[in-house]
């Protein structure tokens, strides 16, 4: 009681000179609208909180993480394997960061269906895009300071997207990786930019975001048919949380005290079961034998990259991204007023789905990315033994051919291989025999023309093989302008 | 009671978290951590990456010989298994995976490859016992190849090895791919995993000499057409 | 500043003009001032972009590395190394060699977007592991995305050495390479 006391004491003490705890109390007491206090309304202060423990993480890394080429990827081992709980640390920041993006987008997509961006939250919303952009910044550039070869392949992709500009493409590459290629500066700049620039931003914006959201009161709940108009909307909020509202503390801020403290424990969790993400491989650009992938949330950009028509590549690279900015930035412009509720606005709710089902979907085949050959597969893909009983020793030639001209890079047999082309297990079913020569020999349909780097007894062999790939119950394929018979044993 | 039981949450927390938090499942292992492709130094995953393909998952069932049989293991030395993997064979699909042949293994690797397959597929020594030699200087007779290949290959691979259940082994495109080392590599070690005999279990139930099995590499060999010859003995310098 | 110069209309002024004389001399220091300092962080900022060639001839080792018709890689140092690059400053490529004394000497990067591509002798192709590009041995475009062949460096024999002229990343808008 006495230690009660004494603390209540100071804290007397220091609020009669810093004469703070009328506006904490002002601040955490403010009215909210009833409907207001939701369990929907939770993402955004959880998305904060999440902020607030990649700040911690953060400053617990730097103060090991060496910010230089020839010592990164060693001081991010050294925080794996030898720094008591460096490990941890870094699964907290790794992990925190995808939780960041997660909530993030979740917050963003309740706040556009609630209508939450309309007058007079216009700049609210604003300020949200530009948290976004922030966010996505500081995980692309986190993902180069985790200094590994994806770090450096990724590298290249932004700078060969960024050399795709007319004119000042080429200079635009030299500012990004801070000289002609790759380099111990093109580290530095990035760590500037996810250490000082960036988190500057962010904080700066969060302020004016929580800023605005006081000074406007947060959104009550849509109903359909309740109209925002520039002219009464004010004065109905007004009215409203008069009405029918609760103090913010502890009426609403007890859901997002709840949810907060989940999302924390949820994280620890995760990061203490999942580990570290990477680093991968040493940055060596000589080890050419790597795999560059973006991190999760860029699979998606990952795959746009590789479905893209290659003649509108450049255009929608270049021109894509600022239109999508653009738009984002204009939505609360374009549709200040007028129903809120999602219930009333089936637009909203079709683009947003549309949205979310074609990013989730490019995000799925970023996953397996079915458009790259497996280089390892040639050495490493075994031929089903089912496919190999039985055959004869030209047949099984061609298997190892089938093998060593790397066929099996961009086709699969037995579920193993590349997807660039189709599974070679039903070939037979599906060509003849002279369509198949045709197909190696001139290539077509993205498959290179192999026909100067294979001997006719290399083609016959593979052919051979491939002859053989039809499911028992059916017939190898055939000519159908020749008369059906029973195929001659060959 | 509640302030109590808080207090003992609290303090087994504290306690996972200092002393127990190494126990994590998400620690990373030593077996995570990143290599150089060039520091790789386990059989398993050198095996699987580079030879799995055309050898098989464990040595055999894959359409490139077995290396998981005994008898070959018997007949090859160290040096020659080194030399193929290490320089591949010419005019073969066999690829050389030396660095300095423009493959992706060292020579450390490629030893510790030679010496995997070896203890873990020798098996029991005494079945490769009085096999033929791996190679062999002296040319064989095609002639004498002739009525070795008659008495022991002709029931599967069929009299004048056109046909047969097993399949031409005259084929002009099958001879353009194997060398002459590949054929008598098979005569001697068979096909195991496939039921192809090896030079002791073959029709005639008489383990083949040295002498017969070159006579019958040659008499096969000499089925190879004169331009694949030509374009073979080129492609092998 | 309406309302100011309403004031400075009104004649009412001289006072207010003279009130108002140090401000506007402290504006103006401070412009100055600022221009002063803004402009060289500028040009720290900005100053990789301000030099414009960024390629040197480099060594890639005696020729005998490179054996007739076969493609290998081949590694040099990036001329513009710093002390603290690291691995980074370690640059490869792909030496070409014709028979004949003929060379090509291509980039590792994809033309696409600037993934390592990777040789494949057995079925003389390069294939890019990113978005599925693939070339032919000479460089040509055999399947994918890229919109262009391989990127070659310039290259010279000289002293029993195969030369490259590099230092740059190329991408499409600077295929210098």
């Amino acid at each position: 009681m006495a230690v009660m006391q004494r603390i209540k004491a100071v804290g007397a003490w220091l609020d009669e000179r810093l004469q703070l705890g009328s506006t904490i109390a002002e601040v955490a007491e403010h009215p909210v609208p009833r409907s207001s206090a939701s369990w929907w309304y939770i993402f955004g202060s959880a998305t904060l909180v999440v902020l607030i423990m990649q700040i911690v993480t953060g400053i617990c890394l730097a103060t090991v993480y060496t910010p230089a080429a020839n010592g990164a990827w060693e001081s991010l081992i050294y925080l794996n394997y030898q720094q008591p709980l460096g490990w941890y640390i870094r699964a907290l920041h790794g992990w925190g960061s995808n939780f960041m993006v997660a909530l993030m987008l979740v917050h963003m997509v309740q706040v556009f269906l609630f209508g939450a961006h309309k007058y007079p939250r216009e700049l609210t919303w604003v300020a949200g895009i530009v948290l976004l952009l922030c966010t996505l910044g500081m995980a692309f550039t986190g993902q180069v300071l985790r200094f590994d070869q994806d770090a450096y392949w990724g590298l290249g992709i932004g700078a060969s997207i960024a050399g795709r500009s007319p004119l000042i493409g080429p200079k635009i590459v030299d500012l990004i990786l801070g000289g002609p290629i790759i380099a111990g500066e093109t580290l530095s700049r990035f760590f500037a930019l996810h250490v000082f620039v960036i988190p500057g931003l962010l904080l700066a914006f969060v302020g004016l975001h929580l800023f605005l959201v006081l000074r406007l009161g947060i959104n009550e709940w849509p109903m359909p048919g309740r109209i925002v108009t520039r002219e009464k909307y004010r004065q109905q909020y007004k009215e409203l949380v008069q009405r029918d509202g609760e103090p913010f503390f502890p009426f609403a801020a007890q859901k997002d005290i709840v949810f907060a403290g989940l999302i924390i424990l949820s994280l620890v969790v995760v990061a203490a079961v999942m580990g570290p993400i990477g680093p991968g491989g040493q940055p060596d650009p000589t080890i050419i034998q790597t795999v560059p992938r973006p991190d999760f949330f860029f699979l998606w950009l990952f795959s746009v990259f590789a479905l893209l028509p290659p003649w509108t590549e450049t255009f929608l690279m270049l021109v894509g991204p600022p239109i999508a900015i653009g738009l984002l930035f204009a939505v609360p412009f374009l549709s200040g007023t007028g129903e809120k509720s999602w219930r009333a606005r089936p637009f909203a709710v079709v683009i947003v789905t549309l949205i979310l089902l074609a990013i989730g979907t490019l995000t799925w085949l970023g996953t397996y990315s079915p458009w790259s050959p497996q280089m390892e597969a040639w050495t490493e893909a075994p031929v089903p033994p089912d496919y190999l009983k039985g055959r004869t020793p030209l047949e099984l030639q061609g298997a190892i051919l089938i093998q060593y001209k790397q066929c099996r890079n961009c086709h699969s047999l037995g579920g193993q291989g590349g997807m660039r082309g189709p599974a070679l297990g039903d070939t037979a079913a599906r060509l003849t025999r002279d369509e198949i020569i045709r197909q190696i020999v001139q290539g077509g349909g993205n498959m290179p023309a192999y026909g100067k780097n294979l001997s006719p007894a290399e083609v016959n062999a593979i052919v051979a093989f491939l002859g053989t790939m039809h499911p028992a119950n059916e017939p190898p394929a055939r000519d159908s302008a020749k008369p059906a018979e029973p195929a001659a044993s060959q | 009671m509640i302030a109590r039981g808080c207090r003992l949450i609290a303090i087994a927390c504290a306690a996972v978290c200092v002393a127990g938090c190494d126990w994590m499942p998400g620690r990373p292992t030593q077996a995570e951590m990143p290599l150089r492709p060039s520091a790789i130094t386990d059989f398993a995953r050198l095996y699987g990456e580079n030879c799995a393909g055309c050898h098989g998952v464990d040595g055999k069932l894959g359409p490139a010989i077995a290396l998981n049989n005994p008898v070959y293991l018997a007949i090859v030395d160290d040096a020659a298994m080194h030399r193929v993997i290490a320089d591949g064979t010419a005019g073969t699909a066999m690829p050389p995976f030396a660095g300095a042949q423009g493959g992706n293994l060292t020579d450390q690797q490629i030893d510790i490859v030679v010496a995997g397959i070896r203890k873990q597929w020798s098996g029991d020594k005494s079945v490769g016992a009085g096999a033929p030699p791996y190679s062999s200087n002296s040319p064989g007779d095609s002639n004498r190849g002739g009525q070795v290949y008659a008495a022991n290959c002709a029931s599967c691979h069929g009299a004048d090895g056109k046909a047969g259940n097993a399949g031409s082994i005259a084929d002009a495109s099958f001879l353009a791919l194997v060398s002459n080392q590949n054929l008598r590599t098979i005569v001697i070690a068979g096909r195991p995993d496939f039921g192809h005999p090896d030079w002791k279990s073959y029709s005639a139930r008489q383990a083949l000499t040295a002498q017969q099995v070159s006579d019958v590499v040659a008499w096969i060999a000499a089925k190879r057409p004169a331009s694949m010859l030509s374009a073979l003995s080129a492609a092998q310098h | 500043m309406a309302e100011q110069s309403n004031n400075d209309q009104a004649g009412s002024g001289e006072l207010t003009s003279r009130r108002t004389f140090l401000l506007r001399v402290g504006i103006a220091i401070n412009a100055v001032a600022v221009a002063l300092f803004a402009i060289p962080i500028l040009g720290y900022v900005l100053s990789p972009a301000r030099k414009f060639v960024w390629l040197r001839w480099i060594s890639l080792g005696p020729l005998t590395n490179f054996p007739e018709n076969q493609t290998r890689l081949a590694e040099y140092v990036n001329p513009f190394r710093k002390p603290w690059d690291g691995e980074t400053a370690n640059i490869p490529c792909w030496v070409r060699h014709l028979s004949g004394g003929d060379f090509q000497v291509f980039a590792i990067n994809c033309t696409h977007l600037g993934c390592p591509v990777r040789w494949f002798a057995e079925s003389e192709l390069f294939m890019c592991p990113c978005h599925g590009g693939a070339f032919y041995s000479d460089g040509r475009h055999a399947s994918g995305p890229p919109p262009r062949p391989l990127y070659q460096y310039q290259h010279k024999i000289e002293a029993g050495q195969l030369w490259v002229r590099a230092g740059e990343m190329p991408t499409l808008g600077q295929p210098t390479a």
